[in-house]
């Protein structure tokens, strides 16, 4: 399984408390991510694939491997739509 | 008299001294309409009613240019409102749409569209002994990348009839023909030191008045600011939009924000800003 990489000439982020705003830089969009979707935002380094992530947010947050599954390869592929995610 | 002055604070005073004569009748190819302003490069110029200009180059002060139908009571409010926020601009610092009382050496700013009472409440709270730092616009240094200071200035008060007689101030001269203000004394006095900016507080309506943080990504979606101090920052600083999401970045990082709701019936307004006094006192969020 590959890992995950943020196509990173993209966008610009930063962090407010525990909360990530990101701008798109081709159009200027702005997204913010909390909780789940920034744990895996911040797990997303370039070395880790999906597994991975998964293992670790199973670590840091309640709920079923497969419920945890779900938001991810949602979130995985938001991400990737938005052009954000390397395919 | 401050005791130590800033170089943010001389820079100011030094920007804003005024002189009288010939001004600019445009800065671009087209004539300047009555009411508005341009910008270009370190330049400002500035258009009231008929025959009256603002015209400001950096390091040069400004010069007013005043015709014979120039309305000279609306000539402060000029230069204390929109000249000031663009020399401010001009020079680095960041004007933003707010009144604000100091306590504990920190300032606790309030904000809000016009009509939000932010005057109204900081010459209410000024009634219970906390002094007023500004009225209307208040300009940060963001000189210093680990902290946010406000500057001290554009002192006096202005406040409608109705708020007069809501926060039991003394009224003094009109503010002018067309506004229907009157300049009026802080009764908590008011605080000539720069002070690091404490917290921004943003006034809304509400049933019940309350007072709640403001975190995460919203504190950054709180820097978008349509008032035209915002837009005279924008225009000076010309920043493109990289640079512009790190300096919104940057004050949602360095600002504590809330929110503060409560209603806008004056029969309760006392139980709102016994709130917000006591909010103050306490050192907000600390």
């Amino acid at each position: 399984m590959t890992a995950l990489a943020k196509l990173t000439d993209r966008f610009t982020e930063a962090d407010i408390d525990s909360e990530i705003v990101i701008m798109r830089l081709d159009n200027g969009e702005f997204f913010s991510l909390s909780g789940t979707s920034a744990a895996i935002w911040r797990l997303i380094d370039g070395g880790r694939n999906r597994d991975d992530l998964l293992a670790a947010l199973s670590d840091q947050f309640d709920g079923t491997g497969g419920e945890i599954g779900r938001d991810l390869d949602v979130f995985l592929r938001e991400l990737r739509e938005t052009g954000l995610l390397a395919e | 008299m401050s005791a130590h002055r800033t170089d943010a604070e001389a820079t100011i005073e030094r920007e804003m001294r005024v002189t009288y004569g010939d001004a600019p009748k445009t800065l671009r190819d087209e004539p300047l309409a009555e009411m508005s302003w341009q910008m270009l490069g370190d330049s400002f110029l500035l258009r009231g009613e008929g025959h009256h200009y603002f015209h400001y180059r950096k390091g040069e002060g400004i010069t007013v240019d005043r015709g014979p139908d120039a309305d000279l009571s609306e000539e402060s409010l000029w230069l204390d409102g929109s000249v000031y926020a663009a020399v401010a601009s001009i020079n680095g610092l960041l004007p933003i749409h707010a009144s604000a009382v100091a306590h504990n050496g920190l300032v606790f700013a309030f904000t809000g569209p016009a009509g939000a009472g932010k005057s109204t409440l900081v010459a209410a709270l000024g009634k219970l002994g906390l002094p007023m730092f500004c009225d209307d616009t208040l300009v940060l240094d963001l000189s210093d990348p680990a902290r946010i200071v406000c500057l001290p200035g554009h002192k006096r008060l202005k406040l409608r009839p109705d708020a007069v007689n809501l926060t039991g101030t003394t009224p003094l001269e009109a503010v002018s023909k067309t506004v229907d203000k009157v300049y009026a004394s802080p009764s908590g006095g008011d605080v000539s030191d720069s002070l690091p900016l404490g917290e921004l507080v943003f006034l809304e309506e509400g049933d019940q008045a309350v007072i709640e943080p403001i975190i995460g990504a919203e504190r950054f979606v709180r820097t978008e600011d349509d008032h035209q101090n915002a837009w005279l920052f924008a225009g000076a600083r010309r920043l493109d939009p990289l640079a512009q999401f790190a300096h919104r970045a940057r004050l949602a990082q360095q600002i504590r924000m809330a929110r503060f709701s409560r209603p806008m019936d004056p029969s309760r307004f006392q139980v709102g800003v016994a709130l917000a006094a006591k909010y103050v006192r306490n050192g907000a969020q600390q």
